[in-house]
């Protein structure tokens, strides 16, 4: 199996190379793919006959990524060779780097190459960017043919190749040689000989300019299918065969611009240069990075809800992974971006912490004084690459001798195309570095985020040959930025406790890296809720460990919660505890719901939500008699649809549109309207009052708002307040 | 462990977006992803309100994603690779068609920098040429919030000039170097304007201040402009001076307490020929209140002399808040921590200040290991050091806050912000 990268300047005959000589590989009995990384897309036209594939890019653009399928952008032209193109923007726009970055992306989620023998990547012009350094990445290519003519600027491009190969491989040795395309102008033969000599390479082969080509790229084929030229066939069928052979490899032995210009006019220079140091410049890792064992980013496995239904991403996957990654208390956490990305997270992870110390004195270590670092990337390192800056950070945070680290890659990083997962060789023991692509947004949403940052760190330290322990729990998807996860905890740890039952690990809240490492000692693993993110997570943490899950998320309201014992205390043998907790808070429930009937009983309801449940509300509202008009179910970032597990008909209307608000408030006339967001639209309604997005956990959450609804409606003044919008509209609105 | 990442300010995105969203009647429009949305745009809507209430279902275009400010084109992988004109057009359209505004900003986020868009040609092409536009396709990465403000100035007046050869008004300033990061941001407002009113002194214009786009439009017809935090304004002042000849007075620090206030206000006074008596009184009426409090609290514990106090803010701020709390008070400066470091304008006189009052490593102290009774920071700091069970006073001088509501509009600057010092170092001392 051979992968092989061709390289070289925008108009040199790559194409034409790549082509023949995949044609030479598959007449010689190999299966090939070529893959075209080249914006304008014609690399495998002569391959197809003409036919013009839909790129890569343009597939990505408009399917949704459950929908991708191999065989959408993969066509088998002459011989059977599989053809792909990565295609990119039209010239001047967007960025074709990152095109290719996405490309490659896509074809390792399918692993394509590991289904032939010769991959050939047909790869644009010189190494302008880190997305068009990809193929020459480890993982990639094994093997890098230059084509080059002798004029100066494709031997320029040549240099450049050089160059980037040497700052990803420093003295590894992966190139096989030169290809020269001849152009047949003056000194030609001369200036490329000199040039080859002096980057210490072989003229791998030559290609004469011939008529070969053109007459069987005018029959829209390559010159090998059409075979009118033997001795352009026999170039190629060499080609081949000394690649499938033991064919040497060299070292990339780039020049300085200084050299490379007496070189071509004609300066006599030492032919065995000795390696420059300056130019293995960006060399800050000796080695690339070994292959990902297992692709975290797969996106086909574990999507956001957002991804899943191709929607306009809400938040972006850095956020998601810093905000979950930062609970590991005793890692660092360092942020691959500009400062504005890592002082945003900041923010939004110490918003919680101030507003639990300002309204109860509270004090979250996390919260108040997460491990976030920041290579704080600037145009220098935009332009240049970033790496080193990385590099020479994480050295300096492993003298802190943190538990772990964690590095998260921001928008920038990504399009640039810098490769976080290099880092993972600064690892050693007792400090293992993670590498966590979010790119900023380019892999997903926040929760997209979140996903990415569970399944690295899960990979990446969770040990599976641990004893599992009895009457050991693990919490899992509890959400970091929610102001009552503590407290829901300590309620919940609390019942637990008093059943005997301990909690091993918080997967990821407010816990250590050791406590992850030894995720797999405990005997079940209980969700904080049963929404998307945790059903997901749930089935990552059985495909993939074998753990046991407990069916429902952390109970809110008062029937939840009595099942949630009854149920817990059957499966750890404590049935009595369960039923004595119940009792403790049976005679209050209750005395509570007949106090409440008078004022509510018959009064109708009308709910607006984002919240997939909320049967906590619904039937506490039930049991005291109210009447139930309409649920509006909202449509949310984070989860979808609308569960109930009451058993009674509720008048759900699912993807609620918003311009009906009005319209129904004057249909149903309802006495109570519940919402996220209080609104002025509600102006009508006797009583409206808000819904909290993720609600107080145990018996009471029903309770707490239905006493304010009979407060409200026994009250007669709704507040003077609400009369002066209009002063509000005429002074600052 | 350590806290890591210390005394973090946003980079030159936010400074760009909250200078511009400091315009009245603008849109700010971010060409980038939701990411780089939501803080700037919850902070802009908190400092400034401008609707009653919440509710996302009030801005259901998808580009406002809830908010009700700086909606955005939400970038994704294709469009960092595509560009993003599709997305912009669309966005466009909708706000020309259905959104009233004076001038429109469009910024990139760092991503969509990167791609390299004509995102000025794309603009015009939808809203035609000749409209109120300024875009910036860089958005100035890892800068500091300083530095996007003075962009974002800078731009905003290059991009939409004001007219060359308009009559200079005696008597009438612009003001610049305020931002609606600055946490007490429409009280200081409100008290500079109070201050110049007292002097007989009109404001022509606050520069991405809460001015309008017909401020600006008149904003070379001041007679002189004054910059406020220099850190915020200075390179603004120069360009005016050098496009419309229009001098500047920099503040020896943004107004803070009764001595430096004077000074600014005198020293303007001077410059434009107005009288200062009736601020004058207001300052001695103010000093004289300021006095009996301190004066009471001082006979029975000595207090505040000698406090120790931590602080932190620009070189500026800390020059002008230790000129204060140290000169009026006499209170000791242990810390003090300097934010937006690139921003270096005041580091010299901060220095030799700190020195000629005899705390010349107060500079070099990290603001969460020292020990203070008083601690002047964000929201942040304060947290950070209750969080190391550190016994102290906390006074709120930067965003984020703890999440106080200042229903009353409150300022540090000026003599209602020295009386409100004052109040609050009173009420924070321990004994």
């Amino acid at each position: 199996m051979r992968r092989i990268a061709v390289y070289g300047k925008g108009g040199i005959g790559k194409s034409t190379i790549s082509a023949n000589l995949s044609a030479a590989f598959a007449k010689s009995g190999r299966s090939v793919l070529q893959i075209g990384c080249d914006p304008k897309h014609d690399s495998t036209r002569f391959l197809l006959h003409g036919l013009r594939l839909t790129t890569v890019l343009d597939y990505m653009r408009v399917t949704k990524p459950l929908d991708y399928k191999l065989d959408d952008i993969l066509a088998r032209g002459y011989l059977g060779i599989g053809c792909v193109e990565a295609g990119g923007p039209k010239p001047g726009v967007g960025c074709a780097g990152r095109g290719i970055i996405s490309t490659f992306e896509l074809l390792d989620q399918f692993k394509l190459k590991d289904n032939y023998d010769i991959t050939i990547y047909d790869v644009l012009g010189d190494v302008v960017c880190g997305g068009f350094a990809v193929p020459i990445r480890r993982e990639y290519a094994d093997t890098i043919l230059i084509v080059t003519s002798g004029e100066f600027m494709a031997l320029y491009a040549a240099n450049n190749i050089l160059r980037g190969i040497r700052n990803y491989d420093g003295s590894e040795k992966r190139v096989a040689g030169i290809v020269y395309n001849q152009r047949n102008v003056e000194g030609e033969d001369e200036r490329v000989e000199r040039f080859a000599k002096a980057v210490d390479l072989p003229i791998f082969a030559k290609v004469p300019r011939s008529d070969a080509f053109t007459r069987a790229e005018h029959d829209n084929m390559t010159a090998m299918e059409q075979g009118t030229s033997p001795a352009i066939c026999s170039i190629f069928t060499e080609m081949a065969a000394t690649l499938q052979g033991d064919c040497p490899l060299y070292e990339a032995k780039p020049l300085t611009d200084e050299e490379l210009e007496q070189t071509v006019l004609g300066t006599n220079i030492q032919s065995q240069r000795a390696a420059n140091d300056e130019m293995g410049e960006a060399t800050v890792i000796s080695k690339a990075a070994v292959p990902e064992e297992v692709d975290v980013a797969n996106p086909n496995r574990y999507l956001s809800k957002n991804m899943v239904r191709s929607e306009p991403r809400h938040g972006c996957a850095f956020n998601g992974a810093m905000s979950s990654a930062v609970h590991i208390k005793d890692a660092v956490i360092l942020a691959h971006s500009p400062k504005s990305c890592a002082y945003i997270t900041y923010q939004s992870v110490s918003s919680t912490g101030r507003r639990k110390l300002f309204e109860r004195g509270a004090l979250l270590p996390v919260a108040l004084s997460p491990n976030i670092d920041c290579t704080e990337m600037g145009q220098p390192e935009i332009v240049f690459g970033g790496m080193e800056k990385l590099e020479s950070k994480v050295r300096l945070i492993k003298q802190q001798r943190p538990k772990a680290i964690v590095i998260v890659s921001a928008c920038p990083a990504g399009i640039i195309g810098d490769d976080i997962d290099r880092m993972k060789e600064l690892s050693e023991p007792g400090m293992p570095i993670v590498p966590i692509k979010a790119d900023g947004n380019m892999s997903g949403d926040f929760q997209q985020g979140l996903f990415l940052s569970y399944l690295s760190l899960a990979r990446n330290l969770i040990r599976k040959d641990v004893d599992e322990v009895p009457g050991t729990v693990n919490i899992v998807a509890e959400k970091a930025l929610v102001t009552n996860a503590q407290q829901n905890y300590e309620l919940m740890s609390g019942f637990l406790d008093r059943m005997g039952v301990k909690v091993n690990c918080r997967f990821i809240y407010d816990t250590t890296t050791e406590a992850l490492q030894n995720f797999c000692t405990a005997e079940l693993n209980l969700p904080a809720y049963s929404d998307y993110t945790a059903k997901t997570l749930r089935r990552f943490f059985e495909d993939e460990y074998g753990s046991k899950f407990y069916d429902r998320g952390f109970p809110i309201g008062y029937d939840e919660t009595c099942t949630w014992l009854r149920e817990i205390g059957d499966y750890f043998g404590k049935p009595d505890v369960a039923e004595q907790i119940i009792d403790d808070n049976k005679q209050s429930y209750q005395q509570a719901v007949e106090e409440l009937k008078p004022i509510l009983s018959g009064k109708k309801l009308m709910v607006i939500t984002f919240n997939s449940g909320l049967d906590w509300i619904l039937k506490t509202a039930l049991d005291i008699g109210m009447k139930i008009v309409k649920i509006g179910a909202l449509d949310y970032s984070q989860d979808e649809g609308f569960r109930s597990r009451l058993g009674v008909d509720l008048p759900v209307e699912l993807e609620y549109n918003p311009a009906n608000r009005d319209s129904d408030l004057k249909k149903y006339k309802p006495d109570v309207l519940l919402a996220n967001y209080s609104s002025s639209v509600s102006n009508g309604v006797p009583v409206s009052d808000t819904i909290p997005m993720c609600p107080d956990v145990g018996f009471e959450s029903g309770l707490v708002l239905a006493r304010r609804w009979a407060r409200l409606i026994q009250m007669s003044a709704k507040g003077e307040w609400e009369q002066d919008e209009h002063l509000f509209e005429k002074y600052y609105a | 462990m350590n806290t890591f990442l210390k005394n973090i300010t946003p980079d030159s995105l936010s400074g760009i977006i909250f200078a511009l969203e400091g315009v009245k009647r603008s849109l700010v429009i971010l060409n980038g992803p939701t990411g780089c949305k939501f803080y700037n745009a919850a902070t802009s809507d908190s400092q400034v309100i401008r609707q009653r209430e919440f509710d996302p279902l009030n801005f259901p275009p998808v580009w406002y994603f809830g908010q009700p400010r700086v909606p955005c084109t939400y970038l994704d992988n294709a469009d960092y690779v595509y560009g993003s004109e599709e997305k912009l057009t669309e966005v466009l359209e909708y706000m020309r068609d259905n959104v009233s505004f004076d001038v429109v900003a469009i910024v990139n986020s760092p991503g969509a920098s990167l791609i390299g868009d004509d995102i000025r040609g794309i603009a015009e092409s939808v809203l035609g040429k000749g409209k109120p536009l300024v875009t910036l396709e860089t958005p100035g990465f890892s800068s500091d919030v300083c530095h996007g403000h003075e962009t974002a100035c800078l731009e905003l007046l290059k991009q939409v000039p004001p007219k060359t050869g308009q009559s200079v008004i005696p008597k009438t300033v612009n003001i610049l170097g305020l931002s609606l990061f600055q946490k007490n941001y429409m009280g200081d407002v409100l008290e500079i304007k109070r201050l110049m009113e007292l002097c007989g002194i009109e404001v022509n214009c606050f520069l991405c201040g809460s001015g309008s786009m017909d401020e600006v439009s008149k904003i070379p017809s001041a007679a002189l402009n004054v910059v406020i935090h220099p850190e915020y304004g200075m390179q603004t002042a120069d360009y005016l001076e050098r496009t419309y000849g229009t001098p500047y007075y920099v503040c020896p620090g943004p107004p803070i307490g009764y001595k430096a206030t004077e000074k600014m206000m005198l020293d303007l006074c001077n410059a434009l020929g107005c009288n200062s008596a009736a601020f004058l009184e207001d300052s001695e009426r103010k000093r004289a209140r300021s006095y009996v409090f301190v004066s009471r609290v001082n006979s029975f514990t000595g207090m505040p002399k000698a406090v120790p106090y931590s602080i932190e803010g620009t070189c500026s701020e800390l020059y002008a808040y230790i000129g204060f709390l140290t000169g009026y008070f006499g209170m000791v400066p242990v810390c003090a921590s300097v934010l937006s470091e690139q921003s270096s304008v005041f580091h010299d006189k901060l220095v030799e200040m700190l020195g000629n009052l005899g705390f010349p490593h107060a500079l070099e102290r990290d603001i969460l290991d020292t020990k203070a009774d008083l601690v002047f920071g964000s929201g942040n700091t304060i947290a950070a050091l209750k969080l190391k069970g550190m016994r102290f006073s906390g006074i709120e001088t930067s965003l984020p806050t703890i999440g106080y509501y200042n229903v009353v509009p409150k300022t540090y600057l000026g003599t209602n912000g020295a009386l409100l010092l004052t109040e609050l170092v009173l009420n924070g001392l321990m004994y």
